[in-house]
């Protein structure tokens, strides 16, 4: 999970015809060889991560200390407290706006800008490099840019904004709904690039054929973008979808741990980010055990969703 | 191109035809599994004992702690101390139970004083206070500073050693105050004051907002403390386990609703849960800054502007206290062998000395730990630069004798800290009124207390 994908994914499902490969055995005379030689990748899977995730599975239904001298079973106590409190609730709601804002502003604002770059003007080169580059950042120092452009008594956009307003204070330290946006802007514009390398990638491979035969049928740009460019972006599409749901999940941690620790109060506090918090600071492990359970579920409900709707829409064959 | 590619594939078959070789020898390869597998053994003994110890402090900090080190390992040519940062104070105590429960701690390391609740409970530590007993040794525990052994002692005894102890304090920026006609001299004393000077300051369009600060929630502890009110029952935690705070009383809403009032004002404005607000004070768009002592340092250097020192200021009426410690102690991992206990021990006398004491608090602002070291600086007149001394005589000029102005001593602390500062923060932000934010912060610690307490048994 989480893992970034190096090359553009195969089309999901398709699977080389059967029998081409396994009539003739690969090692002759070696008949374990095969299986060795995958050994040391499911032994990394095992040790990291099903072995963790059991004992994980394992600890959501105990509470102890933190040197664990001393464990007590608790049963489903851990997730009752989970889903009876209140600041529990306000983080998986905080988690879906801020998922649902970084998913599709971040998808939109990329498709608008591949779009315009995926044509030949002067300077094309600079437009692309300048625009992708933020994906390159860490999160660290996104987040300290974004943090001293938004700091309430020296940063410049308070300043602006106070120049132009006459005198509003834009504190996002103090008001949640802004710092919610601002972490959701910073996140999209740190997943930017990324996003814009794929779909322009996308673009390019829409056939110039098709286009040219809508336009001679009489399709405006408009039409002929709905109707072809955006099917036929699908697949990257499907996978973005995926990538960039793992990223709100996930990979946001580190802006949100320089820009605000999941405050002012909680309202930028999302779900991986409270079981960090719970875990590691407060030293919770039966709490942040159960929330780690909690996210896998919800992720892995997320995945089977997209896998199963957005790929049999999607249409990979030309 | 293509070329390159072929030679690449034609080198990839040859490599591939080796290994086939190699694999005909299939004893070849049990060989190769036997040979990897034997752990590598060191060939070389060992003649010092070495210690490890991890710290969390960063920046300039650290090159004062790596000087100390070095210093410590040339004048003992019989031990290496190896020093290692590791990250913050949450990371380095997530670090240090983690280590330990693989049996591979380090023989140091340095926790925050909210962790020290969390220490005592640990069984993973030996208190600093048995070390020379068991090492045959006598040692005079009162000639470290006084209110900084008190927070961290257990009925008299002496957990962990003092390492950076700081508290906080006013910092005050003169130019703005005569700028709005007040007397740079003359730092509010009182929290009247303080809304009093912020009116005329905010009247004479000096500045948009008047003071901020850092570190709510332990601002909080000690403004408490400062007038010699309990936070938690059992004194302060300190009697036995706290099984709830006792904060949220009169004078608790009362302070509570002077800051929010002050914030909604304008005089107050928030400055984020560390060292946010700094930049703010040095750039000189705040008058005033509530702040840690260890800031000092770092606020001098940057600012261009005469920076002014002062204590916290007081509600009148109400009965005094002291200020709190704050920052880090030094915990002795228990379990390790005699002879790396004794280097531990070593270095913590050394600590101690008054040269090496006075060397870390020049190069940190930290309190200097021993009263000969902070009597040598006063011989020498550090202190005559009245920014310098405030800081000091804050911890040393209250009283000491009760739990309250020692300061609380909880086992969920951390935690507790944040339910304050989300408190501060959705008051400020008008989601609850300050009432509703202080109790409800109160029945979230409340629980936190008693799930440590049904964990520990007390």
């Amino acid at each position: 999970m989480g893992g970034k994908p190096k090359a553009y994914p195969p089309p999901l499902g398709s699977c080389r015809p059967k029998g081409e490969a396994m009539q003739e055995e690969r090692f002759p005379g070696y008949k374990w060889l095969p299986y060795l030689l995958v050994a040391p990748s499911i032994a990394v899977i095992v040790i990291f991560l099903v072995v963790p995730f059991v004992q994980s599975v394992r600890g959501s239904f105990f509470i102890s200390t933190p040197f664990g001298t001393k464990t007590i079973y608790v049963g489903l106590r851990n997730y009752i407290r989970l889903f009876s409190s209140p600041d529990y609730q306000n983080s998986i709601l905080t988690t879906l706006a801020f998922s649902a804002f970084v998913i599709i502003i971040g998808l939109s604002v990329s498709l608008g800008i591949a779009q315009l770059l995926n044509q030949k003007i002067r300077g094309l080169g600079f437009y692309q490099v300048a625009l992708i580059w933020t994906y390159a950042l860490s999160p660290a120092i996104a987040g300290v840019i974004w943090a001293s452009m938004f700091a309430p008594a020296t940063g410049l956009v308070p300043y602006i904004v106070s120049k132009l307003s006459g005198g509003y204070v834009l504190n996002w330290m103090t008001n949640g709904r802004i710092a919610l946006l601002v972490v959701v802007a910073a996140a999209t514009w740190k997943m930017l690039g990324y996003n814009i390398v794929f779909l322009l990638a996308g673009l390019q491979n829409v056939p110039k054929a098709l286009m040219e035969a809508a336009r001679v049928d009489g399709a405006g740009p408009w039409k002929a973008f709905w109707r072809i460019t955006f099917p036929m972006l699908s697949p990257t599409t499907t996978f973005l979808l995926f990538v960039n749901m793992l990223y709100a999940f996930f990979q946001v941690f580190g802006l949100i741990d320089i820009m605000t620790r999941g405050g002012p109060g909680n309202a930028t506090e999302i779900l991986v980010y409270k079981l960090y918090r719970d875990g590691f600071i407060h030293l919770n492990t039966g709490s942040a055990s159960a929330q780690s359970f909690v996210i896998f579920f919800v992720i892995s409900i997320g995945a089977i969703i997209q896998l199963r709707v957005a790929t049999r829409k999607a249409i990979y064959a030309r | 191109m293509l070329k390159e590619l072929k030679t690449k594939l034609t080198g990839f078959f040859r490599l591939k035809n080796r290994i086939n070789l190699c694999l005909k020898h299939k004893w070849v390869l049990v060989g190769l599994a036997v040979l990897l597998s034997i752990p590598t053994v060191s060939v070389f003994a060992a003649e010092k004992v070495e210690i490890t110890w991890w710290h969390a402090m960063s920046g300039s900090r650290l090159k004062v702690v790596d000087a100390v080190v070095e210093s410590f390992n040339a004048t003992h040519p019989d031990i290496e101390l190896k020093p290692l940062f590791t990250g913050t104070y949450a990371e380095t105590l997530t670090k240090f139970i983690a280590s330990y429960r693989t049996g591979t701690a380090p023989n140091l390391i340095q926790v925050y004083e909210v962790g020290t609740q969390t220490m005592i409970d640990s069984e993973a530590i030996l208190p600093v206070y048995q070390i020379p007993g068991m090492l045959g040794e006598a040692w005079d525990w009162a000639q470290y500073v006084i209110p900084i052994t008190n927070y961290y002692s257990v009925e008299g005894n002496l957990w962990s050693m003092p390492f950076n102890s700081s508290s906080a304090m006013l910092y005050y920026n003169k130019d703005i105050f005569r700028a709005a006609g007040l007397d740079p001299n003359k730092p509010p004393t009182t929290w009247k004051e303080m809304e009093e000077y912020g009116e005329q300051i905010l009247a004479s369009g000096v500045v948009d907002h008047v003071y901020s600060g850092g570190w709510p929630g332990w601002i909080w502890e000690q403004t408490l403390g400062y007038h010699n009110h309990l936070y938690a029952d059992n004194d302060n935690g300190r009697a036995g386990l706290a099984k709830k705070v006792v904060f949220n009383d009169d004078f608790g809403h009362m302070v509570f609703e002077t800051w929010i009032r002050l914030h909604d004002k304008g005089i107050y404005i928030y400055g984020g849960p560390e060292y946010a607000a700094n930049s703010a004070f040095k750039a000189g768009r705040i008058a005033m800054l509530i702040q840690s002592t260890s800031s000092l340092a770092g606020i001098l250097k940057a600012s261009e502007f005469e920076v002014g020192t002062s204590f916290l200021p007081r509600f009148e009426g109400y009965p005094v206290g002291n200020s709190l410690v704050g920052g880090g102690s030094l915990w002795v991992t228990k379990g390790k062998s005699e002879e790396e206990l004794r280097a531990v021990w070593e270095f913590l006398k050394y600590l101690g000395q008054t040269e090496i004491a006075i060397q870390w608090h020049k190069g940190t602002g930290y309190f200097p730990v021993t009263n000969a070291a902070l009597k040598a600086l006063l011989d020498e007149g550090w202190f005559s630069n009245q920014t310098y001394l405030t800081a000091f005589l804050e911890i040393l000029s209250g009283r000491r004798d009760t739990a309250a102005a020692t300061g609380a001593r909880l086992g969920p602390f951390v935690a507790m800290r944040e339910h304050f500062r989300a408190a501060l923060e959705k008051a400020i932000a008008g989601d609850l009124s300050p009432k509703e934010a202080l109790d409800e912060a109160a029945e979230k610690m409340n629980q936190l207390l008693k799930d440590y307490a049904e964990l520990y048994g007390g």
